[in-house]
């Protein structure tokens, strides 16, 4: 998978969210850090389509997100900061079921694909439990699951671990290292992105730093602490 | 609803829910030509019968009936004051019936096999365009989910202005509660998007009656 930004950016209300990005994204686990408001959200909307750049040219494994966001999606699966505002069905097995019928999946493909992911992560015994009644940590990984199910090669997070506790941060930092697929994650939580492969710093809409994390990490905690 | 259905494989969970929202639909008519109390207490106790076979448990029925007990009892009472007790025995029982019935069906079923059962009635309609029937067994799918979801943030909104010694009304209430359902509204179409609705099959032809379709106007 491989996403190019060329001179991109985002204007909201005539203010510019993000600007001039030009990055080739390929590394399995790449972070992105930014006080709140630096465009961290924006940026990883637009690799599945859900914000549209305003200059420049993105193609996320050579398919445009505008254009394409269909096929763009089925690539892209987007593990949103609140999982009660992604989960969109009543039982969790209904909203693993959601995602695959939009994919035009075999109706006697759908159960079987929902077990394995569950199993995957662990959370088997949730599939006929209501979300709303789930903890916070329980949520995140049915979004996840929810997310998984469609098997998409590079998953998205962003911010997925603010709302969680300590317990149910390390088991999604557990299964994110297991997962075989690409990730792009946004955070504040510098200690869950020590061991990607590749950090993105940004300040008001721009690449500041681009480095690995033993560099890059650091370097941010220093200028938020100055 | 979303806290009705309760896992199970009785022969109840088991038959299809078109089946069953169809002999709702009968058993309701059914009902009303009933016009005297003895058939229609055979049809409760037909209905308690129904419900005992579905495995649901005393407690939780009574948990989710006991204010429509308290409902039908009050109708049954008024209908005896007003009409005289034959006719408030008919009320009642009639009432209890249906309640019965109504809940052996949400008991025993998903919102997402009603909400299928819902989308198959609709398509004659949809085939005629005169409604998009997936569309709107989504929309009800998803207001069944997020019921709780505002409950719960009525109560935060209500717990903060506590806080803060406000006293609740309903105007300072009703605003921020319209308000974070607008914000929820964007970031739940925006979740539905990345997910692929609507469902590609849609797009190939099942939804060719209905012109309108291309909600994902954002893609």
């Amino acid at each position: 998978m491989l996403i190019e930004l060329d001179g991109v950016g985002v204007e909201r209300e005539g203010r510019p969210v993000l600007a001039g990005l030009d990055l080739s994204l390929t590394e399995r686990r790449i972070g992105i850090v930014g006080a709140n408001g630096s465009g961290k959200s924006t940026l990883l909307r637009l690799f599945n389509g859900l914000a549209i750049p305003s200059a420049g040219r993105l193609r996320v494994d050579g398919l445009d997100p505008v254009t394409q966001a269909r096929q763009v999606r089925r690539r892209v699966g987007f593990v949103f900061q609140n999982p009660d505002l992604q989960i969109v069905m009543p039982l969790v097995s209904e909203d693993l079921a959601f995602g695959l019928r939009n994919l035009g999946a075999p109706r006697q493909d759908v159960g079987p694909r929902i077990d394995a992911v569950l199993r995957q992560l662990g959370i088997e015994a949730l599939a006929s439990r209501h979300c709303h009644a789930l903890s916070g940590g329980e949520k995140q990984l049915v979004a996840l699951a929810a997310v998984l199910v469609m098997e998409p090669a590079i998953l998205v997070f962003d911010e997925p671990t603010t709302l969680l506790d300590l317990r149910h941060r390390l088991r999604l930092g557990r299964c994110l290292a297991e997962l075989p697929q690409a990730a792009i994650v946004a955070s504040h939580d510098l200690d869950w992105l020590a061991g990607f492969d590749r950090i993105l710093v940004l300040e008001a809409g721009r690449v500041v730093l681009d480095d690995a994390p033993a560099v890059a990490l650091p370097w941010y905690r220093r200028r938020q602490e100055a | 609803m979303q806290e009705l259905y309760v896992a199970g494989d009785t022969w109840l969970h088991r038959l299809g829910a078109g089946w069953k929202l169809l002999a709702l639909a009968l058993a309701g008519t059914l009902m009303f030509g009933l016009r005297s109390a003895g058939p229609l207490a055979l049809a409760c106790l037909a209905v308690a019968a129904v419900l005992w076979s579905a495995s649901i448990g005393w407690q939780r029925f009574w948990a989710q009936a006991r204010w429509l007990a308290v409902l039908t009892v009050f109708v049954a009472g008024f209908t005896a004051w007003v009409q005289g007790a034959e006719a408030g025995a008919v009320a009642g029982l009639r009432m209890a019936s249906l309640i019965g019935l109504a809940l052996a069906v949400t008991f025993t079923t998903t919102a997402s096999a009603l909400v299928d059962a819902l989308a198959a009635g609709l398509r004659p309609l949809h085939r005629r365009g005169w409604i998009d029937a997936d569309h709107a067994a989504f929309t009800i799918a998803l207001t069944l989910r997020f019921v709780p979801e505002l409950q719960r943030r009525w109560l935060a909104i209500r717990e903060a202005q506590a806080a803060r010694g406000i006293r609740a009304s309903p105007i300072r209430l009703v605003v921020p509660m319209v308000v974070a359902i607008l914000q929820a509204a964007d970031a739940v179409a925006e979740a539905i998007d990345a997910r692929g609705y609507p469902p590609e099959r849609d797009r190939e032809g099942a939804r060719a009656a209905c012109p309108s379709d291309e909600t994902s106007a954002r893609n």
